[in-house]
């Protein structure tokens, strides 16, 4: 076991000299690990009965050297008669039971640390689906799955192996000790002397470890988010023709991270040296006092021969303190790294157990709602008052960061409204649990996102059960169908990473596609026609109006073109609305809208109204969105 | 066109699910050590230092025993009889000597000369550890960074068919398997020397009782050989069951939106725990057989003890065998079983970094890339600006034709307008202009020049591209624009921001140029983003100007903006812009209507209005004005016409490329350089 140990060593993480000053050197964060514990709980007897036999086969162990001790005994001193025999035998039976205690208590420890693995992983992953944006901005993909990933692996070594170790570590010191002084005080008393200067110097040097281990982590980091990045936009770089540079760069990044590493490396060589360096005093004791004791004749030579073999068991145990040590530090940090999103409170709570009749018309009404993202200094909507009648479709324009798609966020829950501001159909949606409120309403968000399964199983992503029937028609509606048709699987082709590359508009159409399937109550469409030509959105719309003749609609466009189909139009600005009317209303009343359309449609060269348009963006830059992006790039 | 006669390098044929299918882990892949070897060439004299460290710290280690048993059991302790010529390796006479000279006790010289060798051991084991890391490291970091290196130059063609993810791995994760795979290599030489050495020494002392002692390695041997052959098959299941279960989680997350608003939330977690329920019992699975085999193997050494003691103590009482030799035996099984034991440790070590390297290696020797030209062209300082397409065939995969002999003529300073419906090839157009493809049907001239014979580095350097996913990086905003590109200078970088309108919203940003964005750009809005890829095209001052619009959405004021930005950006350059927005095609001089591949129309605004054809229908829904059925009567006609005549005739003068500063327009476009062309 002990072979495997040490040769950890390379991949520690440390550094003797530079050491970052960021992290004070204690043992504190090894308090993380207790959070485990409730984790470990539910396998204590296990837990206990592994030990003892972990402890019972270490008992054993204890007695080979005294079975040798009586064998080498009987051949040194003549007045004794030879005796292997019984010592051998002896051996041969603790051999074998310790096999069995062994095998069984290595097996049900492991099997924990498995099982605990088991259940932190699930813990992660449960708690990951139920947040909100505020924590997917905190914590990127890449953060999440290093966590569930590397994390969970260092944890489950110190809960198999680390401290398991610890107790080893006592119980083999303990004996050992017994042992020693049973067989002759006097030199167990004088051995042992470095011994509390081997933990002393482990001690301090081991509380240093953490920053440094911090440290080459995060230089392994850069180099994984460096050329995650460069891939992503490998295009960008090979467009530009800047790949001798990146090369440099990524260069530049492998050193500092070997450097780090080698650090570290440097630092556990030289703790191992010192810790030997010091175990080593106390076999010399026993060499020279101990010898000098047996040419005396005060001691045996078997129990000089038995006490080297002890002192080799209690000084391993002492610098394999260091190793668990040096995994306790990962593990804590890796602990702490977990249960940083275990315990992450979601900030929409689905608290609300109330069941509400779905009879109810697909009316939206909000009144005034007011919304500050987490962390954002300023509201990104302000008191708006917004009423959408069943069976209407409204359209929602306005700049960038102006608030419209905050409000469909807002209207399924996907940020937390304060209670009674947003109803649906006359209900406070804080008053439906958010599995049934997303039922009736179907939010296609902006970004178009398709998993990496067959179209048909995007599509019926809510519920797989639904007929190829209903899918074909969600496609067509959508106006994907001609692409569909193409394809030799139909929709059994698979797409996104590992299938067919999709264009953007093609993604689009397949993510409206995703949400008309639903046939909700209320269908939210965040710009899904960005990236759709605009004859194609004219060809949807239309035949959206005549499918959802009953149903409620609310759209985000940028196009006055699209906008003009809706019955009523909201124009956002600043996080409040600034017009709102049917088309022929807004065109008439001349404000933000009648100058959209005139530029969109492009039809008088009134320069003024372009450049009314320009300065209103120039100078009113004190928009929320604006002081976000200020304070989250400081 | 002799090179381009390489058809293999064209994306037909490839076969990208190498990329994902499960490696075969052969036990030892010599011929993959032996080239891996090869990076430590630079090293080497490292290594070698290590390797005597190694040798020499291992002979100390190996010759403690003889000491601590030969000369102070044997000579000192229990001087009974006498064996005859037993080796001593010259230890009783340094003893001895250190005795005589210091006239101290032949015990206390004994510990004399083990805290020596005690000291040279550890000393050596130290500088050994740091060298070999250290080398190692070296090692592996310019593996690194030739594995990043040779993916950087991979041709968009494979960037289409292997995801990111991974490749990334490769560089990341697998490169350090690969290092636990040198470090471990030369532990286990260590262990293996040391074996052969004290096997040495025990034959020394006494052929017998080797034996009995060696009869355990291969009870050990083929015990490992088992284990090996039971685990092959459970390893490679837990592998797929992590890879399953870390790409489950990845894709739920970067979907969550989707999920969590298709209320799937309880079907993947059940999904996923599902993928964590197989890990855990192919886990299970292979700690039934880890804990018996390590097991073994250590209670084996406790049976060769039991065994050396029978033989051994036998001899004894017989006085064929000293006592000394009978303890040293003891300790020399400890350092035998050791390498045996540990192997099956370093095995796995062994296996995973084979199966690392095995990656690496697959990405390195992915031949795919774009031809160069043997003997490229040398372009001269500036281009003149003319873009020739002539009868251009291509499709991405076999039998799947995107472009049916594209031909067209861009005269310099001229701007095209490329429209047409999504999935009607525009984007292939301009990706074999800027060669991200190769293309080998038809011809494509630069100035007269086949873009063919020009070296790819060289042809972007003239052809800025702006992608319509152009990608921020995380970095400030300056290294943005100049993407770290040391001959765009700070002054230039700004220059060029603010020429295209991006300067009024990074002087807004918290440290205006050196603001730190994050990754995708994700504290800017899709606008300001794109005004920074219309910097970052204009600070590389690049002659032809190729420009996919991002068809996302921006609020039409920001479009203004972005307008304003790209008619300064595309002034006096060769453009061709695939168009989306009207005003952009209005700019343009001419505009190319593509639709399944085929050049259907191409001429000016007001021929193809005429034609009635394709972009008239486009351009109808644009307007979108059935209110206004004479939108385009012939009045607006002849002034945009007259507007477009002022406006060539102005560019004409008025050459791109000014010094820095000198194109100050503000917003609004009321500079000289602006002009509605309306």
């Amino acid at each position: 076991m002990g072979g495997g140990f040490s040769r950890g060593g390379g991949g520690h993480r440390a550094s003797f000299r530079g050491a970052p000053t960021r992290e004070r050197s204690s043992f504190k964060h090894l308090g993380h690990l207790k959070k485990l514990l409730p984790y470990c709980k539910r396998y204590a007897w296990v837990l206990v009965f592994s030990i003892s036999g972990l402890l019972l086969q270490r008992f054993g162990m204890m007695w080979l050297p005294k079975f040798m001790q009586v064998g080498i005994d009987s051949l040194a001193n003549p007045e004794i008669p030879p005796n292997i025999v019984l010592p051998c035998l002896g051996i041969l039976a603790v051999t074998g039971l310790n096999f069995l205690i062994f095998v069984w208590a290595r097996r049900a420890l492991r099997r924990v640390s498995i099982a605990v693995t088991y259940d932190l992983r699930k813990r992660i992953f449960g708690n990951t689906q139920i947040q909100g944006p505020g924590f997917f901005n905190k914590f990127s993909t890449g953060d999440l799955m290093s966590r569930a990933v590397n994390d969970v692996s260092q944890v489950r070594m110190s809960v198999s192996f680390g401290w398991v170790t610890v107790v080893m570590f006592f119980f083999t010191i303990t004996m050992g000790l017994v042992f020693m002084f049973s067989m002759s005080p006097g030199l167990a008393a004088i051995t042992i002397l470095p011994l509390p200067f081997v933990a002393l110097v482990g001690f301090f040097m081991s509380r240093s470890m953490y920053p440094y281990f911090i440290a080459r982590q995060e230089a392994m980091a850069r180099v994984t988010s460096f050329t995650q990045e460069n891939l992503n936009g490998i295009r960008t770089i090979q467009a530009m023709s800047q790949e001798a540079s990146e090369i440099e760069r990524f260069r530049e990044a492998s050193t500092q991270y070997i450097k780090k590493a080698y650090r570290a490396t440097r630092f556990m060589q030289f703790m191992g040296i010192s810790m030997s360096g010091l175990t080593m005093i106390s076999p010399l004791i026993i060499l020279g006092y101990g010898g000098s004791l047996v040419l005396e004749g005060n001691l045996s030579l078997g129990t000089w021969t038995a006490f080297s073999t002890y002192l080799v068991m209690v000084t391993s145990s002492v610098t394999q303190i260091g190793w668990s040590l040096s995994m306790f530090t990962s593990a804590a940090a890796g602990t702490e790294r977990i249960f940083d999103i275990i315990d992450h409170e979601p900030e929409v709570k689905d608290d609300s157990g109330s069941v509400i009749d779905e009879d109810f018309p697909a009316q939206i009404e909000i009144r005034g709602l007011t919304y500050t993202y987490p962390e954002a200094p300023t509201p990104s909507l302000n008191n708006i008052e917004l009423n959408v009648e069943p069976g209407k479709t409204i359209a929602l324009l306005g700049r960038m960061g102006s608030g419209k798609s905050t409000v469909l966020k807002s209207i399924v829950r996907l940020n937390d409204v304060k209670p009674a501001t947003i109803f649906l159909g006359g209900h406070d949606i804080c008053d439906f649990p958010i599995k049934k409120l997303r039922e009736q309403i179907a939010l296609v968000p902006q970004y178009a996102f398709l998993f990496s399964a067959t179209i048909k199983e995007n599509i019926t992503y809510d519920d797989p059960e639904r007929e190829d029937e209903a899918v074909w028609d969600a496609i067509d509606a959508a106006g994907l169908s001609d692409t569909v048709s193409e394809f030799v699987d139909g929709i059994d082709t698979i797409v996104g990473e590992r299938g067919v590359t999709l264009s953007g508009g093609q993604k689009q159409r397949a993510t409206l596609a995703r949400g008309l399937i639903r046939d909700s109550k209320v269908l939210l469409l965040d710009d899904v026609f960005s990236s759709v030509d605009t004859e194609t959105e004219e060809r949807i719309i239309s035949g959206l109006n005549r499918l959802r003749a009953d149903k409620t609609t609310i759209l985000i466009s940028h196009r006055v073109s699209t906008a003009r189909h809706a019955d009523y139009i909201y124009v956002f600005d600043n996080g409040r609305i600034l017009e709102q009317g049917t088309h022929e209303e807004l065109i008439s009343t001349g404000g933000y809208y009648a100058d959209l359309e005139g530029v969109q449609s492009n039809q008088d060269e009134d320069q003024s109204r372009r450049e009314r348009l320009i300065r209103t963006l120039t100078e009113n830059r004190d928009d929320p969105e604006d002081d976000v992006t200020s304070v989250v790039a400081s | 066109m002799a090179e381009s006669a390489q058809t293999e390098q064209s994306t037909p044929g490839r076969n990208y699910s190498a990329f994902d299918a499960q490696l075969t882990h052969q036990a030892l892949n010599i011929q993959m050590f032996m080239r891996l070897l090869r990076w430590t060439k630079p090293y080497r004299l490292t290594l070698a230092v290590s390797v005597v460290l190694i040798l020499i710290s291992v002979g100390f280690t190996a010759i403690m025993p003889v000491l601590q048993n030969k000369v102070v059991v044997d000579e000192i302790l229990s001087p009974t009889t006498n064996y005859g010529d037993m080796p001593d390796y010259g230890l009783v006479a340094a003893t001895e000597w250190i005795s005589n000279t210091f006239s101290i006790h032949m015990l206390a010289a004994a510990v004399v000369l083990y805290v020596l060798m005690i000291f040279f051991q550890s000393f050596m084991g130290l500088a050994q550890q740091l060298t070999l890391t250290s080398a190692a490291l070296k090692t592996l970091r310019d593996l690194r960074v030739d594995l990043f290196a040779s993916l950087e130059m991979k041709p968009s063609s494979f960037y289409d068919h292997v995801a990111v993810g991974r490749v990334m791995t490769r560089v990341t994760n697998d490169v350090e398997n690969l290092y636990n795979l040198i470090t471990s290599f030369i532990q286990y030489s260590a262990d293996f020397v040391l074996f052969f050495v004290a096997l040495a020494i025990m034959l020394d002392f006494s052929g017998q009782l080797t034996l009995v002692a060696l009869a355990i390695i291969p009870v050990a041997a083929f015990a490992t050989y088992i284990f090996r052959m039971v685990m092959r098959e459970i390893f490679r299941l837990i592998r797929d069951s992590v890879s399953a279960l870390n790409q489950y989680m990845q894709e739920d997350l970067m979907g969550i939106e989707v999920v969590q608003l298709s209320g799937r939330e309880k079907q993947n977690i059940d999904e996923y725990n599902e993928l964590n329920r197989e890990n855990k019992k192919q886990e299970y699975r292979a700690i039934n057989y880890e804990v018996v085999f390590e097991t073994f193997n250590t209670s084996l050494t406790s049976i060769a003890i039991a065994a050396v003691l029978w033989f051994g103590g036998g001899q004894v009482i017989q006085e064929s065998l000293s006592l000394g030799t009978l303890i040293m035996f003891n300790q020399y099984i400890n350092m035998m079983i050791m390498p045996v034991s540990s192997a099956g440790q370093l095995f796995n070590t062994l296996f995973r970094s084979m199966a690392s390297g095995e990656r690496i290696f697959q990405a390195l020797d992915w031949d795919e890339r774009l031809h160069e030209p043997e003997d490229p062209i040398q372009l001269p300082d500036r281009l003149r600006g003319t873009v020739e397409f002539r009868n251009v065939n291509f499709g991405y995969n076999v039998g799947e034709q995107v472009l049916h002999g594209v031909s067209f003529k861009i005269e310099p300073g001229e701007k095209l307008a490329v429209v047409g419906p999504t999935g009607s090839g525009k984007s292939t157009l301009i990706r074999l202009l800027a060669r991200f493809y190769d293309f080998e049907d038809g011809m494509i001239y630069l100035d007269g020049f086949d873009v063919n014979h020009i070296a790819s580095g060289d042809l972007r350097k003239r052809i800025g591209v702006v992608l319509q996913d152009f990608h921020i990086f995380s970095g400030t905003v300056l290294d943005n624009i100049s993407l770290n590109n040391p001959e765009i200078s700070r002054e230039r970088a700004e220059w060029a921001a603010r020429v295209v309108n991006a300067d009024y919203f990074i002087q807004k940003l918290s440290d205006s140029y050196d603001t730190e964005l994050a990754e995708r750009g994700h504290n800017l809005s899709q606008g300001q983003q794109q005004l920074l890829a219309f910097a970052r095209v204009l600070a590389a001052n690049p002659e032809i100007l190729v420009l996919d619009e991002a068809t996302s959405s921006i609020d039409t004021a920001t479009e203004l903006i972005i307008q304003d930005g790209l008619h300064k950006l595309t002034e006096g350059r060769t453009s061709i812009i695939i168009a989306h927005r009207l005003q952009t095609i209005q700019e343009c001089d001419r505009i190319l209507v593509l639709h399944h591949g085929v050049v259907r129309e191409l001429g000016t605004h007001e021929e193809l209005i005429e034609q009635r054809g394709i972009y008239y229908t486009l351009h109808e829904l644009q307007f979108q004005d059935v209110d206004k059925p004479d939108a385009f009567d012939t009045d607006i006609e002849e002034q945009r016409r007259q507007n477009r005549r002022r406006w060539v005739e102005s560019t004409d003068d008025d050459p791109m490329g000014g010094p820095p500063g000198g194109q100050m327009g503000g917003l609004g476009g009321s500079g000289p350089g602006f002009r509605n062309p309306v």
